[in-house]
């Protein structure tokens, strides 16, 4: 049988596997989402926000509390594929690497993006938030904003795979090189909210980042995966 | 490995001519320019400050030249990949020499001018996150497993060196209360003066021949442990093959 | 003494000083550890043993 599984094929049989493995046990969903919640209530603590404050500071305490969910969901994204030496057959798979690192990206993606989707309200209820600027900017400004935590975070998980002290150097390397997206996507998140400012410019920084690093990430994950 | 025997005594002969380089221009610095009539002698600072600052951006392509070049030769020419590794290393360091040597000069000037240690402007958290992103390389070379860390190191290079324009454009937009460079504005106020500009330039030179050094020592040092790790390889080899009975 | 006006107790020209002191330091500083290493690579080249590159763990 003559059967040729095209680069999206590949895609999709990663991304399914993921999926499925995450389903049955759904822990990095419940973990993601408790720790989520509780950076919120610390941060409320923190700062006690009145009401005119809390628009001025929602978005900012948001993409930190995704921030640093992903990051453990991130970490554990590929001790799955250590367990039982899946990796080394993943290597030794005639599907493209990318493939590998696209799937498992859009896998997280999703995870994180289901973690938003149940803390956005609790967010409008713990600030009371209502946006003063243009709302449904919201839908463009999230996911740009979360693929480019969650692509780049994929890839540097992948870095630190079998080094020492694996889940220190996750945040220590992928933080600093998100800066400028994370500014993007708080300032448009608070630009929104706040409608004191256009996102526009801003939207447009999370594209061409976007843009830049999924290439980046998409080119090199070969050499990353094979780096003996 | 044997170098070229003229290679001792040109590093010599740079390193006392830097040396010399550096003394004529703090001397220019301290007493021949001017003092400024703003900011009074504190000014002089710049003339450390400045040539700190342009040269460690300067650096960071170094160190993305020398990745690009592990990771070309990596599987073509192994012992090329080596070198080009030490210069990606040699460059990480001493960029992040010359950048915190900005941002601590930077502070101490700050706190005279301003009467602030720091703020967030742009110039200074463009510096910090430039900063940040080389120390990060340099932990990533520390925590991963022997075999593996140059071709990690060299793709995390990759990325800092397509994000140091990135943060330095998104940055900019955030904030505006640096005052305004002093070479590349169009605005005519902030222009050094003409006769701050011999100390100025002879301070760069300066500092940009002790990089230049830097950078040579600290290669050196790298492909001496190489070869040692090599040597070290080889003979592990042979003590197993028993050749040496 | 030409430079006798950098030293004062006005935090102008304390802070003079320390930028230039601290370069000097900084600077110098890291040259001679690079030095020192490199002295100590090459003693443990003779006697035959490894000592640990950037590229091995213990960097």
């Amino acid at each position: 049988m003559n059967w040729q599984i095209s680069y999206l094929g590949h895609v999709w049989s990663h991304l399914r596997k993921d999926l499925q493995l995450e389903w049955r046990s759904r822990d990095s969903i419940n973990g993601m989402l408790f720790f989520a919640l509780l950076v919120v209530v610390v941060f409320s603590l923190a700062f006690d926000p009145t009401a005119a404050m809390s628009r001025e500071i929602a978005g900012g305490i948001l993409w930190v509390a995704l921030l640093f969910a992903s990051i453990t969901a991130l970490n554990q994204a590929w001790t799955r594929e250590q367990r039982n030496r899946v990796l080394e057959a993943q290597r030794m798979a005639p599907s493209p690497a990318s493939a590998l690192f696209l799937g498992k990206a859009l896998a997280n993606f999703l995870f994180v993006a289901l973690v938003e989707v149940v803390l956005a309200p609790l967010f409008i209820v713990f600030y009371n938030l209502h946006a003063l600027g243009q709302g449904w900017l919201l839908w463009v400004v999230m996911p740009l904003g979360t693929w480019a935590l969650v692509c780049n975070g994929t890839f540097f998980a992948a870095l630190g795979l079998r080094t020492r002290n694996r889940e220190l150097l996750l945040p220590l390397i992928l933080f600093p090189v998100s800066i400028p997206a994370l500014l993007g996507m708080m300032e448009a998140t608070t630009a929104i909210l706040t409608g004191e400012f256009e996102p526009g410019q801003w939207i447009q920084l999370l594209i061409a980042y976007n843009i830049a690093f999924t290439t980046v990430c998409l080119l090199l994950f070969e050499t990353a995966l094979s780096a003996e | 490995m044997e170098r070229p025997r003229t290679l001792g005594p040109i590093g010599i002969a740079w390193f006392c001519l830097t040396l010399a380089v550096i003394v004529y221009a703090t001397r220019m610095a301290l007493v021949v320019a001017p003092t400024d009539a703003l900011q009074g002698n504190v000014f002089r600072i710049l003339y450390y400050h400045v040539p700190h600052s342009m040269l460690s951006l300067i650096f960071p392509y170094v160190n993305l030249v020398g990745s690009l070049g592990f990771l070309y030769w990596r599987r073509r020419d192994p012992l090329k990949a080596l070198a080009a590794d030490a210069v990606a290393i040699s460059a990480a360091e001493v960029t992040v020499v010359y950048a915190s040597i900005c941002l601590l000069t930077g502070m101490l000037w700050g706190k005279v001018e301003w009467g602030i240690w720091w703020t967030w402007d742009w110039r200074l958290t463009s510096m910090l996150v430039l900063w940040l992103l080389y120390v990060s390389y340099l932990m990533l070379r520390r925590l991963s497993s022997t075999g593996q860390t140059q071709t990690l190191a060299a793709v995390l290079s990759i990325f800092a060196g397509i994000d140091v324009p990135i943060v330095y454009m998104s940055i900019r937009w955030w904030r505006t209360q640096h005052p305004s460079p002093i070479f590349f504005s169009g605005d005519p106020d902030s222009k050094l003066d003409r006769t701050m500009l011999p100390a100025f330039l002879w301070n760069l030179a300066a500092w940009a021949m002790w990089g230049v050094f830097l950078l040579t020592l600290r290669y050196l040092l790298e492909r001496r442990r190489q070869d040692n790790e090599q040597n070290a390889a080889l003979k592990a080899i042979e003590d197993s093959l028993e050749l040496t009975r | 003494m030409k430079l006798s006006w950098m030293f004062g107790p006005s935090m102008e020209q304390r802070h003079l000083l320390y930028v230039y002191v601290a370069v000097w330091v900084i600077q110098g500083g890291y040259a001679a550890w690079v030095a020192w290493q490199w002295r100590r690579a090459g003693r443990d080249a003779k006697v035959g043993e490894a000592m640990p590159s950037a590229s091995q763990e213990g960097y």
